[in-house]
This record gives structure tokens, sequence and C-alpha cells, in this order.
């Protein structure tokens, strides 16, 4: 019966002991898995504060760029603001340019076509010339009449003077005749004269007539001449323009 | 007003276009002798050919005096029966004007020329009518015996001062071709 309880004691020991051994290795199997654990989680928590360390460092460089882009976007948009204005009054001057240009080019054929009129003017000295031939034509008449008075006058002269011959041989009786003859010869010597200054004045015509006409006809191809310079210009400024603005 | 250099200049265009232009063949003597002042205003012939070059500063008159005699028809006709001595000297004097003309827009951009004229000796005293700044004559022996001559007449509304020099190889160019 003691062997019984000497067995079941020893059993019961046995069991108790086998019973706390099991229990001290689960309990020291358990710290160990706690130490382990902790150990894990002391690590895990080092490598996640320095990767918080790291993230708050990248948030900080990241906040540092945004701030950075924000002031270079505010930069750029004032840029862009200033661009627009500049190229707003680009536009402007240009557009005013354009308008300019185009009174220019409307003033160039208007100058040219005037220019290209005002060369008819030619027809008026051809007018004139005509009407310098017409008048010198005159005078070349007026020549020939006092050269044909000249030749009476002259006619007349030799007549009186044979008049006063033959009243001398009549004696007393021609003394009558003789002083008409001597006053027809007077007058012939006098008609002389006038025809003489007559055609001194015909001849002082002619010149001045001429010198006049030539200097007028002389003086339209001047201004012809400069006319057709100045069309050409206004040609070609008007060409240069038309081509500007194409 | 009308500078002594521009009168000068005047005279050598004049000679160097009358030597080149006013014989027939460019090979034939051509003498030019200035006048005394006092026979500037006379006629040095029975008929004149006048021609004027304007400006807007001046106007100028050469008058070209000829004889319409059997030595002048012989030498500016010649084979030619179908204009008269007149009208050949007409050219003749607007060949002799046009070289002025050309010489003178050298320095006078602004120039115009006239048609001749053909008038009587007679009216060369009447010149001075036109208030003259410059009148000068000059006797020219062409050929051996053809007698012309030549009054230049300037008359100028403002200064006139320029000058001209003649290119003496173009000047004696006539002389070359004689060789």
């Amino acid at each position: 019966m003691v062997d019984q309880y000497v067995i079941a004691a020893a059993v019961a020991g046995s069991v108790a002991g086998a019973l706390a051994a099991m229990l001290a290795h689960r309990w020291w199997h358990g710290k160990r898995a706690v130490v382990q654990q902790t150990t894990a989680l002391d690590s895990q928590n080092r490598a996640l504060a320095q990767a918080e360390e790291r993230h708050a460092a990248e948030i900080r460089q990241h906040e540092q760029q945004a701030r950075e882009l924000h002031a270079l976007v505010e930069t750029l948009r004032d840029d862009v603001a200033e661009q627009s204005v500049s190229a707003e009054e680009a536009r402007a001057a240009l557009n005013a340019l354009q308008v300019q240009k185009d009174e220019w080019l409307q003033q160039a054929k208007r100058l040219s076509t005037e220019a290209g009129r005002l060369r008819h003017l030619s027809a008026t000295f051809e007018r004139w010339h005509e009407q310098m031939i017409s008048l010198m034509a005159q005078n070349h008449d007026m020549h020939s009449k006092n050269n044909e008075l000249s030749s009476i006058v002259r006619h007349v002269l030799i007549v009186s003077l044979n008049a006063s011959i033959e009243a001398a041989r009549a004696g007393a009786a021609g003394r009558g005749f003789s002083i008409v003859a001597s006053e027809v010869r007077t007058l012939a010597a006098r008609s002389q004269e006038l025809s003489k200054s007559y055609h001194d004045s015909l001849n002082r015509n002619d010149l001045i007539t001429t010198a006049t006409f030539q200097d007028i006809q002389a003086g339209g191809k001047m201004i012809a001449a400069s006319l057709a310079s100045v069309e050409s210009l206004a040609g070609q400024i008007q060409s240069r323009l038309e081509q500007a603005t194409t | 007003m009308i500078s002594q250099q521009a009168k000068d200049s005047i005279e050598r265009i004049f000679s160097h276009s009358a030597r080149t232009r006013l014989p027939i063949d460019s090979g034939d003597a051509c003498d030019i002798t200035p006048l005394d002042a006092q026979h500037a205003n006379e006629a040095l012939a029975a008929h004149i050919v006048v021609l004027t070059i304007s400006s807007i500063s001046f106007r100028f008159l050469l008058v070209l005096h000829f004889d319409d005699d059997q030595t002048t028809r012989d030498y500016y006709l010649r084979e030619s029966e179908d204009r008269s001595l007149p009208e050949a000297l007409m050219e003749v004097g607007n060949l002799c004007c046009g070289a002025i003309n050309q010489k003178m827009v050298e320095f006078f951009p602004d120039l115009g020329m006239s048609t001749p004229y053909q008038l009587s000796g007679a009216c060369v005293p009447y010149l001075t009518e036109l208030k003259p700044d410059y009148l000068v004559a000059f006797r020219i022996s062409i050929g051996a015996n053809v007698q012309l001559g030549a009054t230049l007449c300037v008359c100028a509304s403002s200064p006139v001062d320029f000058v001209a020099q003649i290119n003496e190889a173009e000047e004696s160019t006539g002389e070359l071709e004689l060789f």
C-alpha cells in the first residue's frame, strides 16, 4: 500500500515534475519568444523611427522644393504677364505701323499718279511752241511787209528827187512844184527812217520772242524731266511698300 | 553773279563741244578765237541759229552765226540736197548745244534744252535786251575756209559758280585721229 502510495507519489511527483518542467519549458520558450519579439519590435521601432525621420526629411525637402517651385511659378506668371503686356504693345505698334504703311502706300500711289498726270504738261508746252511759231511767222510776215514798204519809200524818195530836178529845170514855173517835191522827199525820208526803226523793232522783237519762248520750252523740258524723276522715285517707293506689305 | 571760274568753265565746255560737234568730220580742224568784248553783241554773219539751255538759276543762249555762202553750203550740205543750209546748221547747232547740256547737267541736275530757231544776224545786238551777266563771242574756223561765229549769252537769276574740267584725252581725240 505504501508502495502504492510511494509509487503514486512518485508518479505524482514525476507528473508534477514533468508538468513543472513542461510549464517551465513553455515559460522559458514563452519568455524567449517575448524577448525575441521585444527585440524585433525594438528593431522595427528603430527602423520605423529612422524611416519616419527619413520621410520627415524628405517631406521637408519636398516642401522646400514645393515652395521654390511655387516661387518659380509666381515669377514665371509675372514674366508671362509682362510678356503679354509687351506683346500687346508690340501688336498695337505693329498695327499702327501697318496703318501708317498703308497710308504711305496710298500717298506714294497718289504721288506717282499726280507726277504721271503732270507729265501731260508737255502738251501745254507744245501748244506754246505752236503759238510761238505762229507769232514768229507773223513777225516774218511783218518783216516782208516792212521790206515792201521800205522799197516803196525808196522809190518815192527817188521819184521826189526826180521831181525836184524836173521842177528846177522848169525854172520859176516849177517853183511851186519844187516845194511839193521837197515836201514829198522829206516825207519819204521820214518814212524811210520810220521803216528802219520798225525793222529794228521787228529784229528786237524776234530775238526777245525767241529767247523767251526757248526759255519757256527748255524750262518745260526741265520740269518734265524733274517730274519724270519724281514719278520714277514714287513708283519705286510704291513698289517697295507693296512688296513689304505682301 | 557769275564767278570767273564759272565763266572759264562755260568757255571750256563750249570749246570742247564746238570742236567735237561743229566739224562734219572729226579730223577737220576747228580753230576757236575769242573776240573782244566790244564785238560780243555784234552780228558776225547774216544768219544765226539760237538755242537755249534753261536751269532754275540761269539760262544759257548759244548763238551760232553763219553766212549762206557757197563755201559753207559745200561743207555742210555736201551730197545732201534735200535740206537747206539753215536746217543743216540748226542740226549741227543742236548737237553742239546738246553736248554743252550733257556736260553742264553734271553740275546742274535740273536742265532743259530748247529746239533750235533761225533768225537774222541783225537780231544779235538785241542780246543786251536780255540783260546778260555774261556775253562773249568767238570766231570759229572749220576745215580750210568755213567761217562761223558763236556768241554765248548767260542770264543768271542767282549766283552761278562751278568748275568744269575737260578730259584732255577726250579733248585731243580729233587730233589723234589725224595720225
